[in-house]
């Protein structure tokens, strides 16, 4: 199934869609795809309930976060009360073990995004930093992934042994499903999500929409 | 440019610093609509029934401030982030709003030029009968540190 792991809706403070409006619009397009996440910026977003969007689609509507490190911006699936109470979504420093720490603790899951790009990447960090610990899966292919950034992450997770996921990073309905994640096995919940991710069953894949 | 941005937020965070009275006129709300590309006549006909002002009319307002005094940021350094309307009530010709402004949030986030700082500011605006018809939030951004 393929599920676009990188997305944002209003929640965001520059999302301008609604999570409504993605599902008409993959509908009215007949995108292939089987499911989207958000994953809102700096929150965690435990309010909104999108199951009856899920019925009246036929999508699987899964939520994260996006949070901001020293390494860059990193989504975090599976994200539970004891991770939201492990450190603050807010702070922008947040360190990268931490949040790999606490994530595997609390039986999520982190992923580095658009880690090509510069000072949101990660790789944009390792001349510094050095190569970060702890790393298994970064987002290879990202939507608004500009030049070679797409190619260069591609290129840098394989060096580093890396697995790689898509997202399409869409802030806008028309963005999402230009990059999604193509997994083996079928997911119905952001458990399954964690798990598949843990695995290597999966592949990034980047969509024409053209 | 190096801001505590804890302590701006303690400083300046919900505190009124602005009221400003606008009155409606018909023709002006009409005019706008028209260069909003508008094809209602609710919002076109002053003659219209419910004649009232556009969805996004109130982003039109702007108080006599845009920042509160002391505030450690430049405003020419700023750039517009964008404006969320939430419309409670029409607006009518022959309104009075008076628009109230405090700093709703400031956070910080990080972007591909680096780290930047919002400014959210807050216009909250009630007519003549002191019922509130919108709320306006605009968005400020501010570079933070080296390029």
């Amino acid at each position: 199934m393929k599920l676009d792991l990188h997305n944002h809706s209003i929640k965001s403070d520059d999302g301008r869609a609604k999570v409504d409006n993605y599902c008409k619009w993959i509908a009215k397009r007949g995108l292939d795809l089987d499911g989207f996440v958000l994953s809102e910026h700096r929150q965690w977003d435990g309010e909104s309930d999108y199951r009856a969007l899920e019925d009246e689609y036929g999508l699987l509507i899964l939520k994260a976060s996006e949070v901001e490190t020293e390494y860059g911006h990193v989504l975090v699936f599976g994200v539970n009360d004891d991770l939201v109470n492990a450190f603050d979504f807010a702070d922008v420093r947040i360190p990268l073990r931490t949040v790999l720490a606490e994530a595997k603790r609390c039986g999520a899951f982190a992923v580095p995004c658009h880690p090509s790009r510069a000072i949101v990447g990660m790789f944009s960090h390792f001349d510094e930093f050095g190569p970060a610990e702890g790393v298994e899966v970064v987002e290879t292919l990202n939507g608004g992934g500009r030049g070679t950034e797409n190619d260069d992450a591609v290129h840098l997770a394989a060096q580093y042994g890396y697995r790689g996921v898509g997202g399409s990073d869409a802030h806008i309905v028309s963005h999402i499903g230009r990059c999604v994640t193509e997994f083996d096995d079928d997911i119905a919940s952001i458990e399954q999500l964690v798990t598949a991710l843990q695995g290597d069953r999966y592949r990034a894949l980047s969509v024409d929409l053209d | 440019m190096q801001i505590d941005i804890e302590a701006v937020k303690k400083e300046h965070v919900g505190f009124a610093f602005d009221e400003t009275t606008f009155d409606i006129k018909a023709e002006t709300l009409a005019n706008y609509a028209r260069g909003c590309g508008e094809t209602e006549a609710r919002f076109l006909d002053p003659g219209h029934p419910d004649f009232r002002a556009v969805p996004n009319y109130a982003s039109n307002f702007h108080g006599r401030r845009n920042l509160p005094e002391n505030f450690p940021a430049d405003i020419l350094r700023s750039f517009d982030a964008g404006k969320c309307v939430e419309n409670l009530a029409p607006i009518r010709p022959g309104d009075t709003i008076t628009g109230r402004s405090h700093i709703h949030d400031i956070y910080e986030k990080t972007g591909r030029s680096g780290p930047m700082m919002f400014v959210v500011h807050r216009m909250e605006f009630t007519n003549q009968d002191d019922a509130k018809v919108a709320v306006v939030d605009w968005r400020l951004v501010m570079r933070l540190g080296e390029m």
